[in-house]
């Protein structure tokens, strides 16, 4: 009986793997396709770096490009200065303002 | 071809990735031959010295009875959207703290809110993995809420963040639980371009949060919990542009510096970094030092520039808020030890217009308004 049910397995086996097969491959095929996508993207980046400069090379316009800039919220900045930075400490400086409470 | 055969052919192209990754690694590791911190104290620059008073809260928006999770400001006219736990948006006065709209939400969880650049409507997303769009001119109905008047669909995942494309009241960007960034024609609700997702090249976990380049609005970055951040150009959908690898945990936050060349990044690994948009280059690291290195650090859940970029706010976990030297790579400031700090986590960072005030959106339900009240020196 053993046998008997071992062979009926046996039989089915052949059909089902068939179809479960084709699935596998087909996300198996698409993930290759992927990856080798991927691989290509790369080596197109490895390329680029051949050819990109160092970090250094671009602070120097990085600092004085910041340091450039009027930023009304640092103790120290360049000009010019702008009236409605100070928008902020006029009138009453309600530290709580409207508190009415949304039911 | 046979199964062992695409079997191996798979080993084989898995292979060959890592390999290039590691070179890649590398190669940029070559490249890195000074950070902007060791580069601006070379050249005898020294950290931004603020007092413990230059920056004061001169406002507490109070009305949400639930944690805030998300804030936009109007281009002008100083108004302020917040999203909150409550399930609701509230739309503020920044400058008389008054709330001029309370707009009560279809589906509570929200998570994202934005202002349309002519600041007419506001846009929200969430748990209910959809975009919506509220026209604060619009009749209120019987209820007294403001309908909604447009909802785009399509996301499969929670809408983590959302921001209009700067200019234009028609284009927003969103970014999602699936996986996908998504640029949407809000007039007629359709997506006009989907980024990621089947496509190779997009993300490969949940995008948390998203930015658009105000220099060129073409150009948006996406940060993911797959760790990195992906540059995308709207008008080509079908790869990211490139990749930034560096953090080692989720990418909760993105931002872009004000000159649009660079963007900084805040993450679960308790760091922010900035990074040279053009060139891929990881420019800056900001990380805490922690007394007892057991501890895990707190996550990073919030970044903005000021605008000159000279000053970087960062929200984390546990109420801090660093403000750091850009070019020091230096904590100037911590508003989150202040008197008149949040009391807890902070959520959500903005910048006004003009840079002259921060405003903070905080679990403890408020949000406050901060801005330079010391004195100024002029060069």
């Amino acid at each position: 009986m053993l046998v008997n049910e071992a062979q009926a397995a046996a039989a089915s086996d052949q059909q089902s793997p068939l179809l479960s097969d084709t699935r596998g491959k087909h996300r198996i095929l698409a993930e290759v396709k992927r990856l080798e996508q991927e691989a290509r993207s790369l080596e197109e980046e490895l390329e680029e770096l051949d050819r990109m400069e160092k970090v250094s090379s671009t602070l120097e316009e990085f600092l004085l490009q910041v340091e450039s800039k009027p930023d009304p919220l640092l103790p120290e900045t360049r000009g010019p200065t702008n009236s409605s930075w100070e928008i902020w400490f006029e009138g009453p400086q309600e530290m709580q303002g409207c508190r009415c409470w949304i039911l | 071809m046979s199964f062992p055969e695409l079997k191996e052919r798979h080993v084989a192209a898995t292979a060959k990735v890592n390999s290039l990754r590691e070179q890649l690694k590398q190669r940029r590791h070559q490249l890195l031959d000074t950070d902007v911190a060791k580069y601006a104290k070379s050249q005898g620059r020294t950290a931004v010295n603020f007092s413990s008073t230059d920056l004061v809260c001169s406002r507490t928006l109070q009305g949400h009875t639930g944690k805030v999770y998300s804030l936009d400001w109007t281009p002008e006219k100083n108004r302020i959207v917040s999203a909150s736990q409550d399930g609701r948006l509230i739309i503020w006065n920044a400058l008389t703290s008054q709330k001029t709209h309370a707009i009560k939400l279809p589906c509570a969880w929200v998570m994202t809110c934005a202002f349309a650049p002519n600041g007419n409507s506001v846009a929200c997303g969430g748990l209910d993995s959809a975009c919506s769009i509220f026209n604060l001119n619009s009749q209120v109905d019987r209820d007294g809420n403001i309908p909604v008047s447009r909802v785009l669909t399509g996301h499969k995942g929670y809408v983590s963040s959302c921001q209009y494309v700067p200019g234009q009241d028609t284009r927003l960007i969103t970014s999602s639980g699936d996986q996908t960034c998504v640029l949407w024609d809000v007039t007629t609700g359709q997506r006009i371009s989907i980024f990621g997702g089947e496509f190779p090249s997009g993300h490969t976990s949940d995008v948390l949060s998203v930015s658009i380049n105000t220099s060129n609005s073409n150009m948006f970055v996406s940060g993911s919990c797959d760790a990195t951040a992906r540059l995308w150009d709207a008008r080509i959908a079908s790869r990211a542009i490139r990749t930034y690898h560096g953090h080692q945990g989720d990418v909760n936050a993105v931002k872009f510096f004000p000159d649009g060349q660079r963007f900084g990044t805040g993450s679960d690994d308790g760091t922010c970094m900035l990074f040279d948009m053009r060139t891929g280059h990881q420019l800056q690291v900001y990380s805490q030092q922690l007394d007892n290195s057991d501890q895990d650090a707190p996550i990073v859940t919030s970044i903005a520039f000021s605008i000159s970029g000279r000053l970087l706010f960062a929200g984390y976990s546990n109420g801090d808020c660093y403000v750091w030297d850009t070019l020091l790579a230096e904590v100037v400031l911590n508003l989150g030890k202040l008197q008149t700090s949040h009391e807890g986590r902070i959520s959500c960072l903005g910048l006004s217009d003009d840079g002259s005030a921060l405003c903070t959106g905080s679990w403890d339900k408020n949000l406050k308004i901060w801005a330079f009240g010391g004195h100024r020196k002029v060069i």
